[in-house]
């Protein structure tokens, strides 16, 4: 095994840890950084699945999607920019 | 038979049950419930290797879902 | 599968599939928008993968950036109802 299929593993095997938390949490707000974790581990997969110039970039535009969203989700929930008195 | 195959048969039909019958029946999970069987038709298309239908679905995909939102708020403001 | 790409090993694709079938199960269970749409951030994780793993990275790049202004559209009609 090559070092970069064990971290491939590695990356793999903490998706998958971070997606049972996050189905096993009944808080809303405590999944939130859980799906941060989750979105960590899939963006090192992209990265390091394929050896390819543009997977780098890739990688990056899944984070930064990603990101976005989780973010878009925890501000919304905890009141939007919409509750102005 | 690829595992792509699989699972985006798997989430289409999914999803058009849990589209077609949601659980408390309001417009939003309907809504909500369309885009897994939105994903499931993207990767069937992925199994098959189309890159352009791949390239033009993800396009229209968000479109489509600003117009039902669009569509959902008109409904609201009239009550 | 072109040369000089490694194969992706079984255990990724198996990972994968479960965040698939556990992001889809989690979304239909549900009942309340802002969990729903959280189930389906998993799911889009575990689709992502399977794009870049098949060589087409330019729709990937397409696919990662218009996916979460999908998500962005739904928590426009998301804000209103909830207190």
């Amino acid at each position: 095994m090559t070092p970069q299929e064990a971290a491939v593993m590695v990356c793999a095997a903490i998706a998958v840890y971070a997606a049972i938390r996050v189905a096993l949490e009944p808080d809303t707000l405590r999944k939130l950084p859980f799906l941060n974790v989750l979105s960590f581990a899939i963006t090192g997969v992209i990265a390091l699945v394929l050896p390819h110039p543009l997977g780098i970039v890739a990688a990056a535009a899944y984070f930064v999607g990603s990101t976005l969203e989780s973010n878009a989700i925890a501000s919304t929930y905890a009141g939007g920019l919409d509750r102005r008195e | 038979m690829n595992p792509e195959f699989i699972l985006g048969a798997f989430l289409l039909l999914a999803g058009t049950v849990a589209a077609a019958f949601p659980r408390p029946r309001t417009y939003l999970n309907r809504l909500i419930n369309l885009e897994i069987s939105s994903w499931g038709l993207l990767l069937l298309m992925l199994s098959y290797n189309e890159a352009l239908a791949l390239l033009t679905f993800g396009g229209v995909s968000a479109l489509t879902v600003y117009i039902f939102v669009r569509v959902l708020q008109k409904k609201e403001a009239a009550g | 599968m072109q040369e000089g790409s490694i194969a992706v090993n079984e255990m990724v694709t198996v990972s994968c599939g479960a965040l698939i079938v556990i992001g889809t199960i989690l979304t239909i269970k549900e009942s309340d928008p802002f969990r729903k749409l959280i189930s389906l951030g998993i799911m889009i994780g575990g689709v992502m993968p399977f794009i870049v793993d098949r060589g087409l990275l330019d729709v990937a790049i397409a696919v990662a950036l218009i996916a979460p202004l999908s998500t962005l559209f739904t928590l426009m009609i998301c804000g209103r109802g909830e207190p």
